[in-house]
């Protein structure tokens, strides 16, 4: 084979397979902070005992314990490198110390977390540099900015709304090109991208790009190609056309300037959430080496997750809020049964076919 | 031995050892049964599979993915592996490689994928 072939700025020597199994004990720990920050969030609303952390905290375990976890853990099974995974370890264990009374260390943790993260994500430039891996670093980089604003006592949140949109929008972008776009599309998210990276400092003008995030996905996405077709491709397209709505309404919102709970919620739980239910049955065979087969009954905690989140935005934060977590429960349950129950003999006859 | 990705571009077939009851269209049907998920489609009508070779015992396949960040490239890479092996003669050798070089260029589609998505 011709050396042109071979990967470049492959360090053989730092190359260690991490096999699933032990992804696994990383995913866990995120667990952990999405079942107390959901709970923390909640007890905003209600009276549920727990501690004090988890509600004062929500925020940071909800996004960099928890999203950071599961992002920067795919990430390095992409990369497959041992040092990337030291990125998802400190998020983890970030959200741990938080929940234990140590916001100081936690924060610095997630920091670092954040990182490792963009280091990872100079290692994906190498590999191929693109507009697309370009956007992924500038996802890394806010979510880095964010979590040392967070260290520093200010306000985080612009800063990773900044980061997933970039990460979500720069995997949706490197999609796209298996459609016929002219070229002012590509340029256009470029010039998103440019102010996605300036804007968290002034939220109000980050919502109106929010605004247009939303309109170039809802318009240039492979999703509107493959809504049409069936089963998986076409839940995941579900998945992501409904999640444009509640970004561009997101930025509505912070443009606006009004209903922080409505607009933040928007964003994290009907864009960010919405994604995830449609790619955990795409990713998570490849982190944890299971099988996690497609069936319809996945359209009902995405329906509940946007119904609750419409009653959230439009009729009672309280209520929505209590839907969002039951959305949320039942899609893990749902994953957990599709997976545990799976007979390896379907795949090999569907093979067969 | 020179590049797959060059020898497939100069049309140079290989299949030198006769005693070996596969082909390279036999590769090629079991890689039509694996789909990159998000997309519905086969990575060979994608044009992800850059080269296949054939050699006694063996098959060696180089494949790329349109995101070098891509989670699910190990799985498909996998996916790839396993198909191969569930046509090929029992024992038989196979490796599946990942590339990022060429990068990937969407003129590599398949008719009916360039069709599907808007490419003519």
């Amino acid at each position: 084979m011709d050396a042109g072939a071979h990967e470049r700025g492959g360090a053989a020597a730092l190359r260690l397979d991490v096999s699933p199994r032990l992804r696994l004990p990383l995913l866990v720990l995120g667990f952990v902070s999405l079942v107390f920050g959901v709970a923390g969030g909640l007890a905003r609303f209600s009276s549920l005992s727990i501690p004090g952390t988890a509600v004062a905290l929500h925020g940071p375990l909800m996004v960099s314990a928890f999203f950071g976890t599961v992002i920067s853990l795919e990430r390095a099974a992409a990369l497959d490198r041992l040092w990337a995974y030291a990125a998802p370890l400190c998020a983890g264990l970030g959200g741990i110390l938080l929940l234990l009374g140590f916001p100081v260390t936690g924060f610095a943790l997630m920091a670092l977390a954040a990182a490792i993260f963009t280091l990872c994500n100079v290692l994906v430039i190498q590999r191929q540099a693109s507009l697309e891996t370009v956007t992924l670093l500038a996802g890394a980089l806010a979510w880095l900015a964010g979590n040392i604003v967070l260290f520093e006592g200010g306000a985080a949140v612009p800063w990773w709304v900044a980061f997933f949109a970039l990460t979500i929008g720069g995997e949706r972008l490197e999609l796209s090109r298996y459609l016929k776009r002219p070229p002012w599309v590509r340029r256009t998210f470029g010039l998103l991208v440019l102010l996605l990276v300036l804007l968290p400092v002034f939220p109000r003008a980050l919502g109106l790009v929010l605004i247009a995030l939303a309109a170039w996905l809802f318009a240039f996405d492979l999703a509107r190609v493959t809504i049409r077709q069936d089963r998986l491709p076409r839940y995941v397209a579900a998945c992501l056309l409904a999640g444009y709505f509640w970004l561009g309404l997101g930025g509505v919102l912070m443009a606006l300037s009004t209903g922080y709970d409505a607009a933040l919620h928007a964003i994290f739980v009907g864009f960010v959430f919405s994604m995830v239910f449609g790619h955990a049955p795409v990713i998570l065979p490849a982190v944890l080496g299971v099988r996690f087969p497609y069936h319809a009954v996945l359209y009902l905690p995405l329906l509940v997750l946007h119904l609750s989140l419409a009653i959230r935005v439009f009729v009672s934060a309280l209520l929505g809020a209590w839907g969002n977590a039951a959305a949320i429960a039942l899609f893990i349950v749902t994953a957990v049964v599709l997976v545990t129950t799976f007979d390896p003999r379907q795949g090999e006859r569907a093979r067969s076919r | 031995m020179d590049g797959l990705y060059h020898s497939l571009r100069a049309g140079v077939f290989f299949d030198p050892h006769q005693g070996f009851p596969m082909s390279e269209d036999d590769v090629r049907q079991a890689l039509k049964t694996v789909e990159d998920p998000e997309a519905g489609m086969s990575v060979l009508d994608l044009g992800l599979v850059y080269g296949i070779a054939l050699e006694p015992g063996k098959v060696r396949v180089e494949m790329t993915m349109t995101s070098p960040a891509c989670p699910a490239s190990d799985y498909i890479v996998d996916e790839a592996a396993a198909a191969i092996r569930a046509v090929a003669p029992a024992g038989t050798d196979v490796e599946v490689r990942l590339v990022w070089e060429p990068p990937w260029t969407p003129e590599r589609m398949s008719a009916e994928a360039q069709q599907r998505f808007g490419w003519t």
